[in-house]
């Protein structure tokens, strides 16, 4: 076997292999003469036909699927000899040589960069640093308490903030129009989910009252039919009703699931919440910018091969996620879109793979099982999600590559500087500027 | 003894154990050809379509079994066969797929 090996541009390698005529004869005639005892021809009894016949019938086919085989053995062994590490399928083009000095094949692929783990020492991530103030937990409050808000009817005039119950009729020079009508719709005034001056139009109205607004669409409005146009809309109130928040209490509390311990519980518990939120925010926040110094300070060439499979695993799931939410799967979305984030993620997959090789990082299982507990805790019965889980490799395993992302995350933050930021939980948990990019 | 009719003479060759046992021992190939085909005609059609140089012939014919369906009585056509013996440092090749 002779194998030689051009690179072309990149990581891309033409593998030429060449095989001696013998070894191709000699499968061919055994194949053959596999073919003459079993093989049913017209005017012969099976396993009778000559051998002469059957070569003369089947050479060309055998020829082709031994060629198929010794491909497959050979370039393995081909690979190995040359230690190449091809990154994704091979093409491969047989050689146009005559058969009766033997075969060949050439074989295109994209090879693994290698990989050499850049100094890092030099960048910086900062952590944030903060802690749930007391302040923070009566915000939070406050939110649960707006979420749970009832409404009281009343006997006054409406005004913002304020629920009200109503009917109205719209109508465009004088028609009636398509999704211009309701009966009794709750709407809360400055809630803003109506067109501009509805609400505010309606400000001042009693349970009982009519009204008549001319109003414009807004020319932006998601009908295109309705954009711009003027409209009457005939309105009747029927109900005011002001909102009231929930009282904190033991009530309140057993909403939330906190049946015992009363307020005070409840506060805790709120907080430990928030406290984990804050915790998870963090360490994704570093994790974050340790993948972006990863990427950043890593460049090489990806192979095209391994981002295309990556884009197209990309575009299913996009699809997938589409047809859950209810959209239509049928829409063809190009496989460019999804090229930018793929590189990304193959890049960080072979350096993260790299690190772990180099510096022996081993899964720490002590770390899958308190990971694994930690999930279980939100649900009512910890102990058989845990079980759950180490039953079921595939979940394990989901866990596992989790974790030792996160040992990655650790080794990289001993190896760059850590700029501690002090900071509040607000700002931690909405930062200014969100980072859209996923973490991986 | 025109080319047409020579060109209609031959009408495809045998391929069983015995053609192929004869063909291997004594260079004879065997040819379905048309009833009414003389040695002299088949002679002839052999040199022309394959280029080769034919030393006898012998022809047999084929009686079709006679088959029955219920009262129905049928026949199947016979068949005439040419055994062509070709001269020595003659071939035919039919080639792969004959």
């Amino acid at each position: 076997m002779q194998v030689s090996v051009d690179s072309t541009e990149g990581l891309e390698r033409k593998m030429t292999v060449e095989l001696p005529a013998e070894q191709v004869n000699t499968a061919v005639e055994k194949r053959l003469k596999e073919i003459a005892r079993t093989v049913k021809m017209d005017g012969f009894r099976p396993g009778k036909v000559p051998l002469s016949v059957v070569r003369k019938r089947y050479t060309g086919q055998v020829r082709d699927e031994v060629f198929g085989e010794l491909i497959q053995s050979t370039y393995f062994q081909a690979l190995s000899q040359e230690k190449l590490q091809p990154a994704g399928e091979p093409s491969i083009k047989p050689l146009e040589i005559d058969p009766q000095q033997g075969v060949g094949y050439v074989a295109t692929f994209e090879v693994m960069p290698e990989i050499t783990i850049a100094d890092m020492s030099d960048k910086v991530i900062t952590k944030a640093i903060a802690t749930v103030s007391d302040a923070d937990l009566d915000s939070m409050i406050e939110k649960l308490r707006s979420q749970r808000t009832t409404w009281n009817e009343v006997e006054r005039a409406a005004q913002d903030g304020d629920q009200v119950t109503l009917s109205f009729k719209g109508f465009i020079d004088g028609e009636a129009f398509d999704g211009g009508s309701a009966e009794n719709v709750p709407l809360v005034l400055g809630s803003n989910s109506m067109i501009d001056g509805f609400e505010a139009g309606l400000v001042g109205c009693k349970a009982g009252d009519k009204k008549t607004l001319e109003l414009k669409f807004p020319d932006n409005y998601r009908v295109e039919k309705l954009a711009g146009k003027e409209s009457t809309f005939e309105v009747e109130v029927s109900k005011v009703a002001e909102p009231v928040l929930p009282e904190v209490d033991e009530e309140f509390a057993k909403i939330f699931g906190v049946t015992e311990g009363g307020v005070e519980a409840f506060q805790k518990e709120i907080r430990s919440n928030m406290e984990r939120e804050l915790e998870e925010k963090i360490s994704a926040n570093v994790k974050q910018q340790a993948m972006d110094i990863l990427v950043e300070s890593n460049s090489f060439d990806v192979p095209g091969a391994l981002i295309r499979q990556e884009a197209k695993a990309l575009l299913q799931q996009a699809k997938a996620n589409m047809a859950q939410s209810g959209q239509s799967s049928q829409i063809d979305l190009p496989l460019s879109l999804f090229e930018g984030q793929a590189k990304r993620r193959v890049q960080l997959g072979l350096v993260m793979g790299e690190i772990i090789k180099q510096h022996n990082i081993e899964l720490d299982q002590d770390r899958v099982r308190a990971k694994v507990e930690q999930f279980a805790q939100s649900y009512e019965m910890p102990q058989e999600v845990v079980d759950y889980y180490y039953s079921n490799k595939q979940q394990l395993a989901g866990v596992e590559n989790v974790v030792l992302e996160d040992q990655v995350v650790d080794w990289i933050t001993q190896q760059v500087k850590v700029e501690e930021q002090n900071s509040t939980f607000e700002e931690v948990m909405n930062p200014k500027q969100p980072s859209d990019q996923e973490s991986e | 003894m025109n080319k047409e009719r020579l060109m209609q003479v031959l009408l495809g060759p045998v391929v069983s154990e015995k053609s192929t046992i004869a063909a291997d021992a004594n260079r004879q190939f065997v040819f379905r050809v048309v009833s009414d085909a003389t040695k002299p005609e088949i002679k002839k059609a052999v040199e022309m379509m394959f280029e080769v140089k034919v030393d006898n012939i012998r022809v047999v014919n084929i009686k079709g079994k006679t088959k029955r369906f219920g009262t129905i009585h049928g026949k199947r056509s016979g068949v005439r066969k040419a055994y062509v013996k070709l001269a020595e440092g003659s071939d035919i090749d039919f080639g792969a797929g004959a």
